[in-house]
């Protein structure tokens, strides 16, 4: 239940619990800045953390404006914070 | 302001352009509008500014001197409203022969044409689809953003002595003699002996309200927006079936194919014309015909998600030629409207043909063709 | 059959309520697992009377009539004659369902207001970090701030206290002593008193100290300053006093999302907390025939009152009697629930904490100087113009974190209130959740 799930964040390697979500997963190995704003540059993390605000936003296996805290994180999966 | 010179009605952009044109010509002009600047089709608009897609005749003349003219007002009102010329793609899904053809005509009457080979067109948009294989480049095709433009246009008439009232509804058109002499409002009397109705969509409506006639009706169109995403499209891409459709007196749905991209990193995506009156309900269906034509054209587009999409009425005349001149029969009425799609592109031309007319000296073409005359004969 | 569409306490009491006489039931909500925000879990319900969480979860996943659709999101519906489709996304793809009924009960969000630093990593609203817990067992930061106005900030703050945490503080704008104001609220629903000692127990257990009358007012590479508010937002003190943590967790209550409801064209007005709510009669039933509404939607009232109005739509869907000591507990759960709006009211002094470089619309990166500009430099009178000038409320959120405050803050500047249309316009939208260009485009004439 609690299998080790790997993934890679901006190169990184990060481990997490099976059915975290990406959002979580980096929040718990403190990976707060989670993608920087594309006017400002300024770092932004995950805020409403239910999907609504969509400030958690990262590239996902090569797809643009994935909510992190909505989805789950997968053995392999490459998240980025820019495209 | 007591005592204007001229009274505009209507904040959009044709009323802006207008009321700027008649403020730097010396004139102390009143800007009039039911709601807020920009509240009506103004504020639905994408902002094109396009020579490519204006038959050769009288609109393509006042397209291209309207286009210039745009950057002339940036000069004058300063780059506020991300004014660029970012140039047209006109792709043929089909058939090229017919936009060839057009073309042609359209470079013999000062438009500057690139036709493109298959090669050429995917150096201009990489993300088109492979099987595209014609296409014209138009390097005069511009766009802005078109609330922006009229906020600021009409914040420069302010500063150069003119007025602007909002949340007044005209309820009367005082005219004495044959001729204007006023406005009632739900914010007051304003006296004036010029009246501009840059009224849009409604200005049929407020023609009656002076008892004269303009036809002019809603047609209506919805507009795609995407999320944010990389650059994918590089110019304002649209298919050839765009100039036929603008022209079609058809109530049936039309729709073709329009895609480009915003400053933000947006992609609007059009364009359905209908003529259902003001219903401005939602329409599932059309976007998705939007979203299908859009992504058969940019392929890439299919993973793109769709964020909003809203609508706006268009204000047209039966021979789809915007009506600017003086009225058949209330002088000192004057009509800048009904320009379809190409409002914004046509704002500042027509502004200038308006101003020319009203102070008696000859203006940068013959502004006959838009005569409100021409609907006086057939209504008789 | 009757569509529920949201899991939360709301739609699994209208769906098991349905279910009673056997109508068919699809139950579709867009997480993978049932519970809403309120009930979100990993592998089983924690928290205050977390048994009746287990109890319904346990009607509902056994009901024989209840088909439970997960990870369905609802982007869109329409009439069709005397039916109704609900178009959804799963997996990738674009599916739809059509029924004679829908039960709408899609909850409520965390209401934020803009402070300077609001937009850094480490400061979220309280549901973030409930739901960080709650959903992924991960605390949100080892020392947290729980600010802002409302009882939801118990819950967090001894959660994240359980969880093992360091509850540097816990601040609410208003003083329990609000309460005073609905003293038959109270009397009449003295199990509350049990559940405000539930979380005293803990709050003592874990030496937290709820301290009231402040609010976190910045928020700068880690440090928090906690200021002394009035009643009316405004900051009493200059610089009360500064901490550094990993997180402040603020929010000021809750707001619907009435996007499908708006959809469908439900009648809406606004509640007295400002939230825009959907008008229902006795029945939950909608202005829209056939469509019922239950829960946040309504107005915000908490789980208790979610649970009886969904019970409630659920019969009255299904063509089944409701009880009226059903129909008076609702009414008593409807007092207390004015009782909470009267308790925690947002003030319009939190304007006075912004900076002119603050951002408001976070998507689009819009500042409180560029809005306050968009009214006195280019003449915008409320925030839809705002909008078109400055793009606030344009951006992938659509405006659902940002609206509110941009119409307060125009209005600040006009000194016109925000009126109803307004508020109501600023909270609907075309489509309630993204779909892509391809799956739209696949749908047409393919559903």
């Amino acid at each position: 239940m609690t299998q080790p799930i790997s993934f890679t964040f901006n190169g990184s390697t990060i481990s997490c619990e099976a059915g975290q979500s990406v959002a979580a997963a980096l929040i718990a190995t403190d990976q707060r800045t989670l993608r920087t704003t594309r006017f400002g540059n300024e770092p932004r993390s995950i805020f409403c953390g239910i999907g609504i605000c969509f400030d958690c936003v990262v590239v996902i296996d090569g797809v643009a404006n994935q909510r992190a805290c909505l989805i789950e994180a997968e053995d392999g999966m490459k998240v980025e914070s820019a495209p | 302001m007591q005592n204007p010179d001229a009274i505009v009605i209507g904040a959009g952009i044709v009323g802006a352009a207008s009321a700027l044109s008649l403020t730097n010509a010396g004139l102390r002009v009143l800007v009039i509008d039911r709601g807020a600047v920009s509240s009506g089709t103004t504020g639905a608009g994408e902002g094109n500014i396009l020579v490519s897609d204006k038959d050769p005749g009288p609109e393509l003349t006042l397209a291209l001197h309207s286009r210039n003219l745009w950057f002339e007002m940036q000069e004058d009102v300063g780059d506020s409203f991300e004014l660029e010329a970012k140039g047209g793609v006109v792709v043929a899904r089909h058939d090229d022969a017919p936009l060839m053809k057009l073309a042609t005509e359209q470079s013999q009457h000062g438009v500057d044409i690139e036709k493109c080979s298959q090669s050429r067109l995917h150096e201009l948009e990489p993300y088109l689809h492979p099987d595209i294989s014609s296409g014209v480049f138009y390097p005069q095709d511009a766009q802005c953003q078109p609330m922006l433009a009229a906020a600021h246009v009409i914040r420069t008439v302010v500063q150069r002595g003119g007025a602007f009232i909002s949340q007044a509804k005209v309820t009367r058109i005082i005219v004495e003699n044959g001729a204007v002499a006023g406005i009632e409002t739900s914010r007051g009397i304003f006296k004036a002996p010029i009246i501009v109705n840059a009224t849009g969509t409604w200005a049929g409506e407020l023609a009656e309200l002076a008892g004269s006639h303009l036809p002019i009706a809603p047609r209506k169109g919805f507009i795609l927006v995407t999320e944010p995403t990389q650059k994918y499209i590089f110019h304002k891409v649209y298919d050839s079936d765009y100039v036929a459709n603008v022209a079609s007196s058809d109530a049936d749905l039309q729709t073709s194919t329009v895609v480009e991209g915003t400053r933000s990193g947006t992609i609007l995506i059009g364009a359905s014309r209908e003529r259902i009156g003001f219903d401005g309900s939602m329409n599932y269906e059309i976007l998705r015909t939007l979203a299908q034509q859009a992504t058969s054209l940019f392929p890439i587009l299919r993973d793109v998600a769709l964020l909003r999409a809203y609508r706006g009425f268009r204000p047209y005349a039966p021979d789809h030629l915007p009506v600017i001149g003086e009225d058949a029969k209330v002088k000192g009425l004057w009509h800048s409207a009904g320009h379809e799609g190409a409002g914004i592109g046509l704002a500042p031309g027509s502004a200038a043909l308006i101003t020319d007319a009203i102070l008696g000296r000859e203006s940068f073409m013959d502004g006959a063709p838009f005569s409100p005359q021409r609907f006086a004969a057939v209504r008789a | 059959m009757i569509i529920v569409i949201g899991a939360g306490p709301a739609g699994l009491a209208a769906a098991e309520a349905a279910a009673r006489n056997g109508t068919e039931v699809a139950l579709l909500d867009s997480a993978s697992r049932i519970g809403g925000q309120y009930w979100r879990h990993r592998t089983t319900v924690t928290g205050y009377r977390s048994d009746r969480g287990k109890k319904l979860f346990a009607k509902v996943l056994a009901a024989d009539s209840i088909t439970y659709i997960s990870e369905a999101t609802v982007w869109s519906a329409q009439r069709e004659g005397e039916l109704i489709r609900v178009n959804y996304l799963q997996g990738g793809s674009e599916s739809s369902l059509i029924a004679e009924k829908v039960i709408l009960a899609t909850g409520a969000y965390d209401r934020a207001l803009a402070f300077p630093g609001w937009d850094q990593p480490g400061s979220m609203t309280p549901g973030a970090a409930q739901s960080l817990l709650k959903g992924h067992g991960v605390i949100a930061g080892k020392r947290v701030i729980v600010a802002g106005t409302g009882p939801f900030l118990l819950p967090v703050a001894t959660g994240l206290a359980e969880a093992g945490a360091e509850i540097v503080g816990l601040f609410d704008a208003h003083n329990p002593l609000r309460w005073a104001l609905s003293p038959r609220a109270l009397l009449e629903n003295i199990s509350k008193f049990a559940e405000l000692l539930y979380y005293a127990k803990l709050l003592r257990k874990y030496l937290i100290t709820p301290r009231y009358g402040r609010a976190v007012t910045n928020f700068n590479n880690g440090r928090a300053t906690i200021s002394r508010i009035n009643s009316r937002f405004e900051i009493t003190y200059q610089n009360s006093h500064t901490v550094d943590v990993d997180v402040v967790a603020v929010g000021w209550g809750f707001t619907p999302d009435v996007s499908l409801g708006g959809i469908l064209g439900c009648s809406q007005r606004v509640d007295s907390d400002g939230a825009v709510i959907f008008t229902v009669d006795t029945n939950q039933e909608s202005s829209q025939p056939h469509i019922w509404i239950a829960g946040e939607a309504t107005g915000i009232g908490g789980a208790d009152l979610s649970l009886i109005e969904g019970e409630i739509a659920g019969l009255a869907a299904s063509g089944q009697k409701i009880a009226r000591s059903l129909l008076q507990k609702r009414a008593r759960k409807q007092r207390f629930a004015d009782a909470l709006k009267r308790s925690y009211p947002v003030r319009d002094g939190w304007r006075s904490w912004l900076a002119p470089e603050t951002i408001i619309c976070r998507c689009e990166e819009v500042t409180a100087q560029e809005i306050r500009d968009s009214v006195s430099e280019l003449g915008a009178e409320d925030s839809r113009t705002s909008k078109l000038f400055t793009r606030a409320g344009m951006g992938l959120c659509q405006g659902r974190m940002c609206s509110r405050s941009v119409s307060e803050i125009v209005a600040g500047i006009t000194r016109c209130a925000v009126s109803d249309n307004e508020r109501i316009a600023a909270s609907n939208r075309p489509t309630a959740a993204p779909i892509s260009l391809g799956q739209l485009a696949d749908g047409k004439n393919a559903l």
